[in-house]
């Protein structure tokens, strides 16, 4: 009898247990894990769930993957028909690969949640006509450089003499320095011999800059600004594969130079955001091309005492066609599996509304939105400001980059290219390859 | 008598493949599915968007990996990568047998700390060697440099030898456990009966220990080779099989093709492969060392 009770009592708190659990988690949102941008996401949601969320009986709860292969395994899990989340991440470059494990929300772009964001916002996150993702953060390149060395360089008779010799003996061209807003790739390429010690003894840092190198596809989207700037591209209007031209060429070569010459750290072959990070925070190179999100990270001193109020950030250098850089979002979508759709979908016109995403901004997310949402919650926070400006002004989206062969496309040319600025292979290889693999996917 | 221990025999027997049964019905569930269900795969046009969906393409997966120079080349690469880590791996961990045998067993806790790298996660392993060998963070270039000997372990001349070292410093510890368990099971009459004919020493290491530990040897070598081809967590954390692809494996390959390049019936086809070359070469060392053992 006592058994009975006790298995009876036992049973009773397992199902009160699991009722409470579903009733605290109505619906489930697979997001970008760490950064700002976890941690402004969890205040959005915190708050959804206690207005909005409150009033409809929905409560979101935020689960997390980790960064290393967090496509992958949302992939996996999307096409064996998972429902472990009903919101999914979504992305610029991959969301033609996830569009068919996701349900279209173009019914969420509602007037207010178009007032949030500018139209080219809603591109990033738009797939055959689709709109398939509320954007939640932007990403975009900066040039990063110490102030306190370009200055400097700017003013000291005996710098500027040295930099002119070192143009002219390393790159045979007569140039004078710049300031980094002036910058062209020549420029860039010029100052980064010119801070580097084992070329200019005088160099107070042993290298000019970090290029991120490793066989890694989101390094590729570092360097697409350069072959952009040169008016590279991946496909034609109708479609037939360019990487063979003299655009990329010459932008495979600004790395290559630089690698050559030692001008980066001779590991950059292994480095990642993170490492470059590293080298620019400790004070060790004058100036790097990063993502945007670095900022944020740059400006605490704690973490990197030996740059602090020593830097600054502007656009990328220019090539012959201008300014460009990569430019992509990150945005939240529904699991074509959910069975709470309707849920996620108040949930996301929530997240794009003025309210949720002024909130966002001020918690340290970067979402695309208007410029008057961004400049009553930016001041202090120069990148915000710029990152708007810049994607704007700037920002660019290869064509065939929103397809479902992007990240294949972008994981072969860091094979490749890669293979190339480190003497693996020559660079005619390395284009032939990359032509290869693209004509294949993109059949053309 | 007889017909009672025949009875208690039958009944071992009995229970034994109550046991059995289990054991198979799990390796049915665990390994036997997923095997069968990536044979089928690799002779079909299945895609992510449809994986259940993929109809019937014969050989054409398999024609398509074979014809592909970078499999090749990731093979290459597997190849000379597992053999020069078994190589070192075996003769480091035989060394540090015949070192450290006597003074294990007085403290046979000293084992535990020798097993310690093994008991770090591969990916772990290469995260943790990304920072301390790092050139502005990591603690090893830092002193190095200070000694004025500054070396750029991660740098594109010296990225290869040192993927083997993180790979060596991880897996010696296998190799000298399982070597140090066939030395510790060495009959203590042998060493006895060796120590009269007057083998001590160098002698009796070569000459007894060492023919008696040939088939324990063998296997972990073969063990030892099959695990390092199949590599993938530290090279992939550190390099990402680059520069180029000179440091893809073949498993880094296999996880490139099927995640990013979308050719998933050719990555399942390279897996089938590569499969059956581990079992062939893992049943052609267990018969290697049985027959000898026999002997």
């Amino acid at each position: 009898m006592l058994k009975k009770g006790l298995l009876a009592a036992a049973a009773a708190a397992v199902i009160s247990t699991l009722g409470a659990t579903t009733a605290l988690a109505d619906f489930t949102i697979l997001a970008w894990p760490g950064g700002p941008a976890e941690a402004a996401l969890r205040k959005v949601v915190d708050q959804y769930n206690a207005t909005v969320g409150k009033e409809n009986n929905s409560k979101g709860s935020l689960i997390y993957f980790s960064r290393d292969s967090f496509f992958d395994k949302m992939l996996a899990d999307a096409a064996a028909g998972s429902k472990e989340f009903d919101a999914m991440l979504t992305a610029t470059y991959n969301i033609g690969k996830y569009a068919p494990f996701m349900e279209p929300i173009d019914d969420v772009a509602t007037a207010d949640v178009k007032a949030t964001f500018p139209q080219s916002a809603f591109d990033t996150q738009s797939y055959q006509g689709h709109l398939y993702g509320i954007p939640t953060d932007l990403s975009l390149h900066f040039l990063y450089f110490r102030k306190d060395l370009i200055d400097q360089l700017l003013k000291d008779d005996a710098w500027k003499k040295k930099y002119a010799e070192i143009a002219k003996e390393k790159l045979g061209m007569e140039m004078q320095p710049k300031a980094p807003a002036d910058w062209t790739w020549d420029d860039f390429v010029a100052t980064a011999l010119f801070f580097t010690k084992s070329i200019n003894p005088d160099s107070p840092v042993p290298y000019g800059t970090v290029l991120q190198m490793k066989n890694l596809l989101f390094n590729i989207m570092v360097f697409e600004g350069a072959a952009a700037s040169y008016g590279g591209n991946w496909l034609d209007k109708d479609g037939k594969v360019i990487v063979d031209s003299e655009a990329w060429r010459k932008a495979l070569d600004i790395y290559k130079k630089i690698a050559d010459a030692e001008a980066t750290p001779g590991d950059s072959n292994s480095y990642e955001y993170a490492e470059a990070n590293a080298a620019f925070g400790t004070g060790k190179v004058a100036f790097m091309p990063q993502w945007s999100a670095a900022y944020a990270e740059l400006i605490d001193p704690k973490q990197y005492p030996a740059v602090e109020g020593k830097f600054d950030i502007i656009h990328l250098p220019a090539g012959p066609e201008g300014i460009k850089t990569h430019a992509h979002t990150l945005g939240l979508g529904i699991n074509k599996a959910s069975d709470k759709k309707d849920e996620v979908k108040r949930f996301l016109t929530y997240l794009g509304s003025k309210d949720a995403m002024t909130l966002y901004t001020k918690e340290g997310g970067q979402p695309p939105v208007v410029d008057s949402i961004m400049q009553a919650v930016a001041s202090g926070r120069p990148d915000m400001l710029m990152m708007s400006d810049n994607a704007g002004k700037y920002g660019f989206v290869p064509n065939g980059g929103t397809s479902a062969e992007a990240l294949g496309v972008y994981t072969n040319m860091a094979e490749n290219f890669t293979g190339y600025w480190n003497d693996a292979i020559d660079q005619d290889t390395a284009i032939k390859n990359v032509v290869t693999y693209m004509e294949g996917v993109f059949k053309k | 008598m007889a017909g009672q221990t025949v009875g208690v025999r039958a009944k071992e027997q009995a229970e034994a493949r109550y046991f059995l049964v289990a054991l198979c019905a799990f390796l049915a569930l665990m390994l036997g599915f997923p095997a069968v269900a990536n044979l089928w795969y690799s002779f079909s046009n299945f895609t992510f968007h449809d994986l259940t969906g993929g109809s019937f393409v014969g050989l054409a997966n398999y024609q398509k990996a074979i014809s592909n120079p970078n499999l090749w080349a990731a093979f290459g690469f597997s190849l000379k990568f597992a053999a020069i880590c078994m190589t070192i791996e075996v003769v480091a961990g035989l060394l540090l047998v015949f070192i450290l045998h006597p003074l294990l067993l007085k403290r046979p806790w000293l084992t535990g700390i020798l097993m310690l790298p093994m008991m770090v996660s591969p990916a772990l392993m290469g995260v943790m060697y990304r920072l301390i060998l790092n050139e502005f963070t990591g603690v090893i270039p830092a002193y190095l440099a200070l000694a004025g000997y500054p070396i750029n372990f991660l740098g594109r001349n010296n990225v290869y030898m040192t993927v083997i070292g993180i790979e060596v410093l991880q897996w010696t510890p296998f190799a000298f456990l399982i070597m140090l368990t066939a030395r510790q099971g060495l009959a203590g009459e042998l060493e006895e009966a060796a120590a009269v004919d007057g083998a001590t020493g160098f002698r009796f290491n070569t000459l007894v220990v060492l023919p008696v530990m040939i088939p324990t040897i063998i296997i972990v070598a073969f063990i030892r080779f099959i695990d390092s081809f199949r590599v993938f967590d530290h090279i992939y954390v550190l390099t990402g099989g680059g520069p180029g692809n000179r440091t893809t494996s073949l498993s880094i390959y296999i996880y490139k093709l099927f995640f990013n390049q979308n050719f998933l019936g050719e990555a399942v086809a390279v897996s089938i492969m590569l499969l059956v070359a581990s079992l062939t070469l893992l049943f052609a060392g267990l018969r290697l060392a049985i027959r000898r053992n026999g002997r």
